[in-house]
């Protein structure tokens, strides 16, 4: 008798603890859930500013070119499309959104230079305090604060993943130019870099939706 | 190195003692003390050393300073004590002994006020006792709270005109902690970007973090001491996450706020919206089409706007937020449910579309447009007035007049035949005011004579159409009883309010509550179940209005209910005008009522002020009286009277008054009189009876016996004349003597005795020319009243009491005495006695009759002129002698007037001019 009891209360005591074990579990379950929905609205969150920023920087890139032909003289037509300045190819490349991520930082550091570049050859050029002048400058600080976008989100999805060096090294600069070539090149740099941008604006976009659609992938990644 | 710590040391103390010595000068005696003490121990150097010599303590907190000993064994630890300032010794419990030669303390810092510590050695060696300045040391404890931090930040970046940029972040920011006199707070407002997701908390942790935490740029502002800073920015920071905090520094530390990290849009305030365009559809009367451009591109930020639109005049505004839709931004909205015919002021803003991102920008400039009309689709509101026995028709324009009333259609209907439309066209004002502000318009004048009610039915019309018709029976007279009862009407916070009582048994179709004032009317309607309103029309202060309340009964105006109200009541402008009349001991005032536009108010009371030689007393009377009997007051004395109106917010003053009250009052007259005719009556009896009783002693006295001369016999010595000559008669009354002789009077018997008188001439030089009261004939005793020509002016003057009947100026000739051949020329000038006159000259008609002298009674003229009318007597008296040329003469000339001739006469007349009056030759017979 004593031990038939004795086994009732056991395994009462059994079915309650299952019953709390369930409880805790619904629990951790639901964190988790609320989590990765908080996660989910601040990727969203980024990736949207991102992409806002990318296509203003786009946007200010194509008043700048108005601005930069306007005040360079008479180019012929399709000058700004010339090759052999070692401008960096506006596409982006990789598969995975990390390998893509990386590849648009990479981009933009390799412009950088080159902004920077058209930004001393057209110091020369131009008179100072020329509104040329102060829209390179402008495009020179948002390069910089999208890589940094870029980092940040990369390290927030990617965390256990170093940003690539780029592949080539240190970004190859033009040789001495003549003022003509000078001209061509910062056309050039900025018609490649427009459409770099536009090409970034699509892959952010692609980004958004793969990365923020469900739980970031760097859970995934932290096990790598 | 010991050696020069302890210099170290000794140094440091002294800094901080002269420190003390700028920063507290109270307590200066234990400074110069001290002071005298470092410099000797600075001589001879000290066994005790204090650590910290950091004077900054921080209030609130618990502070541990360390003596230790040096270079001497003279004392230990155990010797050692602590003092704050130089008496209050601390409690021993607050030690902690560290080793043989340190002791510690740690005191609590509760106080603001800076204090020293000082460490001294107790033993009572000859050593120490002869080296006491080597054993001590202090330093100076400066108390100060720790920085106050930051909290709630809150900043803005305003838009650059017509730029898509913000260049400056302004921060503000509130403050919590203390902080003391002697330091402040500095503030730096901090911005950093990007800010990343992951912290620095994430990166300890294990997390690959290269690079994680480089933020590429950083903005400070400069320290300032107030709660508000700013940083510029080249480029604003577009899509960026922004940390923002504030550091917080004093001589304590530094101390950051909480970090406030938003995207940098959340603090974007843009200019206002611009190019704001109304577009008007004529077949939309209810509508207007708004179009504006957005200050800055979508592509930097993606704004939502508020549209906000009245009528013109109104202000009160109503609220539209644009919907936006999912892909483009909303530039234009149709704003619908208006008005027609109506002016609409419209206004646009933006911000940032996410919500409780950015901030409002300012409105847009108003643009005023107006609605398409339409047909008026309510009544006009139509309403008469009473004046002068015609019934006024007047009405405001419909409240939905939808466009400007250009006419309006009035039927009158006086029996059941309807009568002719006529249209009335108007000038409609088209203004946006409320029905109940609405100016009123005359319409027509009728007159209801001879008729009991009409029906008039009024119709607005615009442009587009006519408004239904509102229709109102007109009586000649408000027939039935007073269905309105318990009227009242009350003020508050500016607004007048209309309260009364609905009628048991008639049934009210609704209420119309008209006021008016100086002739201006204005009305409202109110429902049926209405028994309190507000007045809504624009009412003045200081204003009577006459509010009546008039139920309608199906378009029927009954009986009204009225009260008259102010809607604020002030202090009468003026005072009554006061008129008076004073009697002797009281004097009736009266007054006029103030005029109405200056009474502002109900007039309560009257203050009636009266002042006598600066005694000031006053009356208060009530509010509808308008005179007043002022009494007990004293004769003969000028009051000054002013009156003050009060009503219950104040009392205005009249104009001063002044009356002087009777010299006698009419009784003290009457007694007067009364009283000195008593006398007067009783003086008269009182004489007549003495005269009476004591008739034979006046007579003795006055008139005393004189012997009849015509009884002597001395007369009778002559042989010439008879024994008894007739003695002139005389008429003398008791005390009054009348000369029956005129003044011409001649007596014959005496011509025939001229030369027998000539002869007696010296004799009675004295009496010759007496004459009047005194001087009569018939007075016994000779007195000189009568005097020459050449005495006349003296005695003019000195003979004031004597009556001078008349004064006789005899010529030369005459006075000599001396009978003379020629014709005697005698000037007789005329009495200037007041005296009256004698019967003989009352009357000349009795003189006549035994004399000539009829030619002299143009004299009675000259004798009642009175001495006041001199110069009228002078003239007389020029004009007499004129006249005396002709009816004057000399009894001599006279005497031989009758026998010469006309001729001769002439020449007499212009001979003797001036005689005028004839001697008194025969008043008395030779004695």
């Amino acid at each position: 008798m004593n031990g038939h009891v004795k086994s009732m209360n056991f395994q009462q005591r059994a079915e309650t603890a299952a019953t709390l074990l369930c409880f805790l579990l619904l629990l951790a379950v639901d964190s988790t859930k609320t989590v990765a929905a908080a996660r989910n609205r601040e990727c969203s969150s980024d990736l949207e500013r991102t992409l806002r920023l990318t296509k203003l920087i786009h946007r200010q890139t194509g008043v700048l070119i108005k601005t930069y032909k306007a005040f360079q003289g008479e180019m012929g037509p399709g000058v700004c499309k010339a090759t052999g300045f070692d401008v960096p190819d506006p596409n982006i490349s990789g598969l995975e959104p990390s390998e893509r991520m990386a590849s648009m930082y990479t981009h933009l550091q390799a412009f950088s230079s080159h902004l920077k570049r058209v930004q001393e050859q057209q110091t020369d050029l131009q008179l100072p305090g020329s509104i040329v002048l102060r829209k390179i400058n402008e495009s020179r600080v948002q390069n910089k604060r999208l890589s940094s976008s870029i980092n940040s989100l990369y390290h927030t999805f990617f965390p256990n993943l170093p940003l690539p060096e780029p592949a080539g090294g240190p970004t190859t600069l033009p040789p001495p130019q003549t003022v003509f070539q000078q001209k061509i090149y910062g056309c050039v740099v900025l018609t490649t870099y427009k459409v770099f941008l536009a090409n970034m604006s699509k892959n952010v976009k692609t980004l958004k939706s793969k990365m923020c659609r469900k739980a970031p992938k760097s859970t995934s990644n932290s096990g790598r | 190195m010991s050696s020069m710590l302890l210099q170290l040391f000794r140094l440091s103390f002294i800094a901080s003692v002269l420190h003390a010595e700028h920063e507290k000068t109270s307590d200066l005696s234990v400074v110069q003390q001290t002071v005298m003490d470092t410099f000797h121990m600075e001589e001879y150097g000290s066994y005790l050393v204090i650590a910290p010599q950091s004077s900054v303590v921080e209030i609130g907190t618990n502070f541990t300073a360390t003596c230790v000993i040096t270079n001497t064994d003279e004392v230990t630890a155990d010797d050692l004590y602590w003092n704050r300032s130089l008496s209050s010794v601390v409690p021993k419990e607050y030690y902690t002994k560290i080793n043989v030669s340190a002791l510690a303390v740690t005191i609590p810092i509760t106080s603001r006020e800076s204090e020293w510590l000082f460490c001294l050695a107790n033993k009572k060696s000859a050593f120490v006792l002869l080296n006491k300045s080597k054993f001590m040391n202090g330093i100076w404890l400066k108390k100060r709270y720790p920085p106050k931090r930051a909290t709630n930040i809150s900043c803005v970046a305003e838009q650059k005109e017509n730029e898509p940029s913000f260049p400056v972040l302004s921060c503000t920011w509130e403050t919590v902690g203390h902080q003391t006199k002697d330091e402040q707070t500095t503030y730096t407002l901090m911005v950093e970007f990007p800010f990343p997701r992951l912290n620095r908390a994430d990166c300890i942790t294990g997390v690959f973090c290269k690079g994680i935490i480089n933020r590429t740029e950083t903005y400070t502002s400069s320290p300032t001491p107030h709660n508000k800073a700013s940083v510029s920015f080249g480029s604003f920071p577009h899509h960026m996450n922004l940390d923002i905090w504030v550091v917080s520094q004093s001589s304590l530390g530094k101390i950051e706020s909480e970090h406030l990290r938003q995207d940098a849009h959340y603090f974007v305030k843009t200019s206002a919206p611009s190019n704001v365009k109304v577009i008007v559809e004529q077949s939309f009367p209810t509508s207007l089409l708004v179009k504006w451009q957005h200050p800055i591109d979508q592509v930097y930020i993606k704004l939502t706007s508020q549209i906000r639109f009245c009528q013109d005049g109104s202000l009160d505004w109503r609220y539209v937020d644009v919907p936006n839709a999912d892909t483009s931004v909303q530039t234009s909205f149709r704003l619908q449910d208006l008005q027609p015919g109506k002016d609409y002021v419209i206004q646009v803003r933006c911000k940032n579309v996410r919500r409780n991102r950015g901030y409002w920008s300012d409105w847009s400039d108003s643009v005023t447009e107006k609605t398409p009309e339409d047909r008026p689709t309510s009544k006009p509101d139509l309403w008469w007035k009473s004046e002068n026995g015609e019934a006024q028709l007047i009405c405001k324009e419909p409240k939905f007049s939808n466009g400007r009333i250009t006419a309006y259609s009035i039927k009158l209907r006086y029996t059941k035949k309807e009568g002719e439309q006529e249209i009335i066209p108007v000038n409609g004002s088209g203004t946006q005011q409320s029905v109940d502000q609405k100016p009123v318009t005359l319409l027509k004048r009728i007159s209801l004579a001879d008729k009991p009610s009409v029906r008039v039915c009024v119709a607005a019309i615009n442009s587009v159409g006519t408004s239904p018709e509102a229709c109102l029976h007109i009586p000649a007279k408000p027939s039935g009883t007073q269905t309105v009862e318990g009227m009242n009407v009350s003020t508050l916070d500016g607004q007048m309010f209309v309260e009364w009582k609905q009628p048991n048994s008639a049934a009210v179709t609704e209420y119309v509550i008209e006021w008016m004032s100086n002739g201006k009317i204005d009305w409202q309607r109110e429902r049926n179940s209405t028994n309190k309103t507000a007045i809504k029309g624009k009412l003045q202060p200081y204003v009577c209005y006459n509010v009546s309340v008039y139920p309608i009964q199906s378009g029927f105006i009954r009986k009204p209910a009225r009260l008259e109200a102010y809607l604020k009541q002030g202090a009468p402008s003026e005072g009554p005008s006061t008129q008076s009349n004073p009697a002797y001991y009281s004097a009736e005032l009266w007054w006029n009522p103030i005029p109405l536009d200056k009474r502002r108010g109900f007039i309560t009371n009257y203050t009636i002020f009266y002042q006598k030689d600066h005694q000031l007393k006053n009356i208060t009377v009530p509010g509808n009286i308008t005179s007043y009997d002022l009494t007990n007051l004293s004769g003969n004395t000028k009051y000054d009277v002013w009156i003050t109106a009060s009503t219950i917010a104040g009392s205005g003053k009249g104009i001063s008054h002044s009356f002087t009250t009777l010299k006698y009052a009419p009784e003290m007259v009457a007694g007067v009189v009364v009283g000195v005719s008593l006398g007067f009556l009783f003086f008269v009896l009182m004489t007549t009876l003495l005269c009476f009783y004591k008739k034979e002693v006046i007579k003795k006295n006055l008139w005393p016996q004189i012997p009849n001369p015509g009884e002597s016999t001395i007369g009778n010595w002559s042989p010439d004349y008879p024994s008894k000559v007739e003695t002139p008669k005389e008429n003398c009354v008791t005390g009054v003597c009348v000369l029956n002789v005129g003044v011409c009077e001649v007596t014959p018997g005496f011509e025939e005795d001229k030369t027998s008188l000539s002869l007696k001439k010296d004799k009675y030089l004295s009496e010759e020319h007496s004459s009047g009261i005194f001087g009569s004939s018939c007075m016994s005793s000779p007195r000189q009243s009568v005097s020459d020509s050449d005495e006349g002016p003296d005695l003019a003057d000195s003979t004031a009491s004597t009556v001078q009947y008349s004064s006789v100026v005899a010529s030369s000739g005459y006075k000599g005495q001396n009978p003379a051949p020629q014709p005697q020329h005698s000037i007789f000038s005329r009495s200037e006695s007041t005296q009256p006159l004698l019967d003989s000259e009352e009357h000349p008609d009795i003189v006549q009759e035994g004399s000539r002298q009829v030619q002299c009674s143009p004299r009675e003229s000259l004798f009642t002129h009175g001495a006041e009318n001199q110069n009228t007597i002078e003239s007389d008296n020029c004009r007499l002698l004129g006249m005396e040329q002709h009816d004057f003469c000399p009894l001599k000339e006279e005497a031989e007037q009758t026998t010469e001739s006309d001729s001769q006469s002439a020449d007499a007349e212009s001979a003797s001019p001036l005689s005028s009056y004839m001697p008194q030759l025969g008043g008395y017979r030779p004695q």
